[in-house]
């Protein structure tokens, strides 16, 4: 009887392993986005960034974050709510970022700023400004849409799934392209590195540690590197949790002013 | 002992060859170490205090050297035009590709961010947009026309990427490493002719400037170093006729110069604009006693029997001038070691001890040379009279006249030294790098073009920095007192006080431990940290002084003192930045155009500028502490005298309008360390030259064992540099790095003249026992000798005027006529002086 359930087991996790090398690469794209940024129905986590530039200075910035997944008619259509709101440095306490990310269309964004009392929308001309003067970009913390990209997958190892993927509009980007090693367990992109035109990578987008919250694979700390400028950001997530109980209008300009504690 | 040594040398010419040899040729193989340094940056020595803050600065604000690509169009719609523009955009697409140049600093049209309105209809109330300028180039010239609109509302590209008449726009390319300017300024000079445009374009900037210098510089030395070997040759030629013969001193001059270029490039010192000028100096100077005991073997020297015999008593007797000489030309060179100035210093160091080194190979290899020289070989210098030739003649006349008219010649020497003394009263003390190239070279041409259309492309730093100890230690008190009975007081205390970086990086570290900490602690102590958690915030919030709204406004008073003192093109700061983040966060309307009135409002409107494409360049305003700030400064003028102006207008600005408690304004930025060098230098050269002039009045004195012949002798050369320096004063030319130098290391060589003219003097007075034949007497073989070697050192300057960089003809002019005034002052003035002191000067001897 051992000998038959280790035998099926067996047999299931290589099913399991034939199918995901036969995944096309779209898929895996596909299965990576929802692994990165679509983690159960919502989600909410304290938020630390360190910005170390090359000298070694470090700026700070604290924050929680709020994700929910639009659904509508009963359908997600990959649409998704954000809400950033600031705690740290003190002198930006109350600062909020309201995204509205539309996975056909361009973003909608609002700021507001406690001390100037200004509520305001923002028209991003692309998502790939820095992140309040991290070296994440906006897309970074949001997600850039896989149709936004060809991808193409270079080659498999043990562990990773390796895609290289090109812009469709490469005026929009300051890239040429990126290349992606996807965990085959958690699908979770595990480095993301960006090349210039001359070929050479210059900007790397590392997982560094992955907790296992609430069933879901999860980033818990992650690091991106301007290989130009020798300057980093790290970015460590913390008591994250999936599912809760979010208020109505949450994501509605209302929480500008009145974020939620 | 000078006997003893002449023997030797006598006896044993060989070993002096094999000797002179091997030291030439261990130096020479020293000489391809050569390290050019071309950094005016260099005039001030590394630990000096402006300086080393000016780095400090540098670090502190990412600020790197920058070449500069200008563009001018002539279109009527200026610089935006769509062909211009689309030039502009191509050009700056491969200068960011190029190995060396820093591209996510570089600053193009292109490369930065706009912020600005949007009224999109989706947008209600409307909302900012933060883009780039120009991703792509106009397709069109209305299109070009807007992007003018666009840069006219942000005031920190205003008049710096584009020109105010908007004919010009610029392109600033950092550089990581200065050296590498003159490749990168090569490579851009490539692209911008293979790409298609009407537009004339330029490329300047500091560090072009200095490394094309260096090139120049090299090509400086090895044509005009050989040339004054060739001047000197034909000279030579002019005077002996015999070609062996006069191969002598020009061993002896390359010898002195290979020998003291190997030695001080061997030491590691580099080759400076300074030093450059070392094998040109030595070349004339190392000949002259080669020249005097020749000229002595000439007249001496009438069968071979006894060469021997004559060529130890030609050394004998020319010994003690010569070194007295040697030794007066030398200090005058190394006075040049008092100024504070490391080129100077190293250039005084090693021409003076080139000058001893030639005197020694002259004592040894001349005697050596010539007793070696085969008989047939010097046949033809029994027919030399070198008294007999036209310049003798002429010289005759001027002593003539000297003595004739004494009083007259006088007056009229007086008369000179008044109006020179008035001339050096007008003289203006002023230098600029740039003008080191002659009008026409491309680079002063593109400092012209572009400083008339910009704001000005030289860079000067005003930099706050705010006092942060008494917030420190209110922190530190803080913590002691008020939380040490919380039992976690220790841990926090050894958090703080063994985190690395400035007192914001530690206190960050401690909100870390205290926030971490909050998790694990019963509600008591959460409490206690929450309290040290708010301490922590405030004090954060202190020490970023530059974020607060009374700071920042004394930053722009200061702008607008910069911009009253009509010398300033424009600056930039972080006072600007805010007010236009802050004007088109609230709608974009020119009242908003100020600072916010808390600093949460400074935070908050920094925090939407960190979020466009180039954060980075906050840090290039403002230290990410915010305890320090920068002010750029741009000037149209790079004269030192134009920074001096600044600097004098704002110390009267903050004496009047003092800066907020704690925080100090001081200055940066090559044009500023350019004036702070010439500063020095200016004081430095004045103590060199009563320095030098001290110490050879004392040796003169001891020299002629009398107090009137040392004055006598200290004359001729007072008048001379008098008379140049005040010419300098009415022509108008500047005091500038060269015509500074010139001051002491002249003093060393005109008073050669006096001493030969007075040693000689006495000595036939001495015998003749009476002045009139004594003066008869000096000028015929004595004077006739004296403006020979006048001739040599003037002549053997001159191929320094056919130099490509201006500061080598200011050496070359000025170095000529300082030796032909001398020597005429000398052959005049002497005989003038001592016909009216006759009584006393000579009454020892009668």
């Amino acid at each position: 009887m051992k000998h038959k359930l280790f035998l099926l087991g067996f047999l299931l996790c290589s099913t399991i392993a034939v199918t995901a090398a036969e995944l096309k690469v779209d898929q895996i794209i596909e299965k990576a986005n929802l692994a990165s940024f679509y983690a159960g129905e919502n989600g909410r986590s304290d938020a630390r960034m360190i910005i170390v530039d090359a000298k070694g200075n470090k700026q700070l910035r604290q924050f929680v974050i709020y994700r929910q997944d639009v659904v509508e008619d009963g359908k997600d259509n990959g649409d998704q709510n954000f809400l950033v709101v600031f705690s740290r440095p003190a002198d930006v306490r109350g600062t909020v970022f309201l995204v509205h990310k539309k996975a056909g269309s361009d973003d909608d964004r609002w700021l507001y700023l406690p001390a100037l009392d200004l509520e305001k929308r923002i028209s991003a001309s692309d998502n790939r400004t820095s992140f309040v003067g991290a070296n994440f970009f906006y897309e970074d913390v949001s997600g850039r849409h896989p149709a936004a990209d060809e991808h193409q997958l270079v080659s498999e190892t043990d562990q990773y799934y390796v895609i290289k993927s090109t812009p469709k509009a490469p005026a929009e980007v300051e890239f040429v392209s990126y290349e992606l090693n996807i965990d085959k367990q958690t699908f979770l992109p595990m480095k993301i590195a960006y090349s210039n035109q001359a070929g050479e990578v210059y900007r790397q987008v590392e997982v560094v540690e992955v907790a296992i919250v609430q069933g879901h694979p999860t980033v818990m700390k992650s690091k991106v590197s301007d290989l130009r400028s020798n300057g980093y950001t790290l970015l460590e997530f913390r008591r994250p949790s999936y599912d809760v109980e979010m208020a109505d209008g949450m994501f509605t300009t209302r929480s500008l002013r009145n974020p939620p504690k | 002992m000078q006997k003893q040594i002449t023997q030797f040398v006598l006896r044993k010419p060989k070993l002096i060859f094999f000797m002179l040899l091997l030291l030439t040729a261990v130096t020479a193989a020293l000489i391809p170490m050569i390290q050019i340094d071309t950094d005016p940056e260099n005039m001030l020595s590394e630990d000096q205090v402006s300086r080393q803050f000016h780095n400090q600065v540098k670090a502190r604000f990412n600020l790197h050297d920058m070449i500069v690509v200008g563009a001018v169009s002539e279109h009527e719609q200026g610089i935006y035009n769509q062909s211009s523009l689309t030039a502009l955009h191509a050009i700056t697409e491969q200068v960011i590709q190029i190995t060396g140049v820093i591209d996510y600093d570089l600053m193009s049209l292109s490369t930065v961010d706009n912020i600005s309105q949007v009224n999109d209809e989706q947008l209600s109330g409307g909302g900012i947009r933060f883009e780039w300028l120009m991703k792509e180039p106009p397709v069109n010239d209305k299109q070009a026309a807007e992007l003018a609109a666009k840069v006219a509302r942000l005031p920190l590209l205003q008049n710096t990427l584009v020109s105010a008449d908007q004919k010009a726009a610029s392109i600033y390319v950092p550089i990581a490493d200065k050296n590498e300017s003159h490749r990168i300024a090569t490579t851009i000079q490539s692209i911008i002719d293979d790409t298609a445009s009407d537009d004339e374009y330029h490329i300047t900037g500091l560090p072009v400037a200095e490394d094309t210098f260096g090139y120049q510089m090299f090509i400086q030395m090895g044509i005009s170093a050989p040339l004054a070997g060739l001047m000197i040759f034909v000279m030579l030629w002019y005077f002996f006729r015999n070609f062996k013969f006069i191969a002598a001193p020009m061993i002896v001059a390359m010898v002195t110069v290979i020998t003291v270029m190997g030695t001080m490039i061997g030491m590691g010192y580099t080759v400076h604009i300074m030093s450059s000028m070392i094998a040109i100096f030595l070349m004339p100077i190392a000949v002259v006693d080669s020249v005097h005991i020749m000229s002595d073997f000439v007249e001496r020297y009438h069968d071979d029997e006894d060469r021997a015999g004559v060529i130890g008593r030609v050394v004998a007797d020319l010994f003690k001038p010569m070194l007295f000489t040697s030794v007066t030309s030398a200090i005058g060179f190394f006075s040049l070691m008092l100024t504070p100035i490391p080129p100077v210093q190293i250039f005084g160091a090693f021409v003076g001890g080139g000058i001893l080194l030639a005197f020694i190979l002259t004592i040894l290899f001349i005697p050596a040379y010539l007793i070696v020289l085969k008989p047939s070989s010097l046949a033809g210098l029994k027919q030399l009279h070198h008294s007999e030739s036209a310049l003798s003649a002429l010289i005759k006349k001027l002593g003539g006249l000297g003595l004739a008219h004494s009083k007259s010649v006088l007056f009229f020497f007086l008369l000179t030294l008044a109006i020179s003394v008035w001339g050096i009263m007008k003289i203006q003390i002023n230098d600029n790098p740039v003008r080191w190239f002659k009008a026409d070279h491309p680079i002063r041409v593109a400092d012209q073009v572009l400083n008339a259309h910009f704001a000005g492309t030289y860079d000067a730093y005003l930099v706050l920095e705010a006092d942060v100890k008494a917030i420190e230690q209110d922190f530190k008190a803080v913590l002691e007192a008020e939380f040490v009975s919380m039992p976690w007081f220790e841990q926090a205390k050894s958090t703080y006080s063994e985190a690395n970086g400035g007192l914001a990086e530690r206190l960050n570290e401690l909100l870390f431990w205290a926030e971490d900490q909050l998790f694990a602690v019963d509600e008591d102590e959460a409490a206690g940290l929450d309290q040290l958690i708010s301490v922590i915030e405030q004090t954060v919030s202190d020490i970023n002084v530059f974020k607060s709204p009374p700071h920042l406004a004394y930053v722009a008073a200061l702008q607008q003192g910069l911009q009253n003192s009509g010398w300033v093109g424009k600056s930039n700061s972080l006072a600007d930045l805010v007010k236009t983040v802050k004007r088109e966060l609230q709608g974009g309307g020119q009242d908003a155009y100020q600072l916010p009135q808390s600093q949460s409002g400074v935070a908050q409107t920094l925090l939407q500028y960190q979020s466009s494409h180039r954060p980075q360049d906050l840090w290039h305003f403002v230290s990410q502490d915010y305890t320090s700030t920068v002010i750029w400064v741009q000037l149209a003028s790079g004269d030192n005298q134009d920074m001096s102006r600044v600097v004098d207008y704002m110390r009267e600005f903050t004496e009047t309008n003092p800066p907020p408690e704690n925080i100090s304004v001081q200055w940066a930025g090559k044009a500023y360390l350019n004036k702070v060098w010439q500063e020095q230098m200016v004081a430095g050269m004045g103590m060199s030259l009563i320095s030098a002039f001290v110490v050879v009045f004392v040796m003169m004195v001891v020299l002629f064992r009398s107090l009137l012949f040392g004055l006598l002798a200290m004359l001729p050369l007072t008048l001379t540099i008098s008379f140049i320096y005040g010419l300098i004063g009415w022509v108008g030319k500047d005091y500038d790095m060269p015509i500074a130098v010139l001051s002491a290391l002249t003093l060393g060589l005109s008073v050669d003249f006096a001493i030969h003219f007075l040693q000689r003097a006495r000595d036939i007075h001495a015998t003749t026992n009476d002045f009139q034949a004594t003066m008869v007497q000096m000028f015929e073989e004595p004077a006739a000798a004296i403006s020979k070697n006048a001739m040599v050192i003037a002549i053997g300057f001159t191929p320094l005027l056919l130099a490509p960089l201006v500061p080598y003809i200011t050496v070359g002019v000025f170095l000529a006529s300082i030796m032909a005034v001398s020597a005429l002052v000398t052959l005049v003035m002497l005989p003038a002086v001592l016909n009216l002191l006759k009584t006393w000067a000579f009454r020892s001897e009668s």
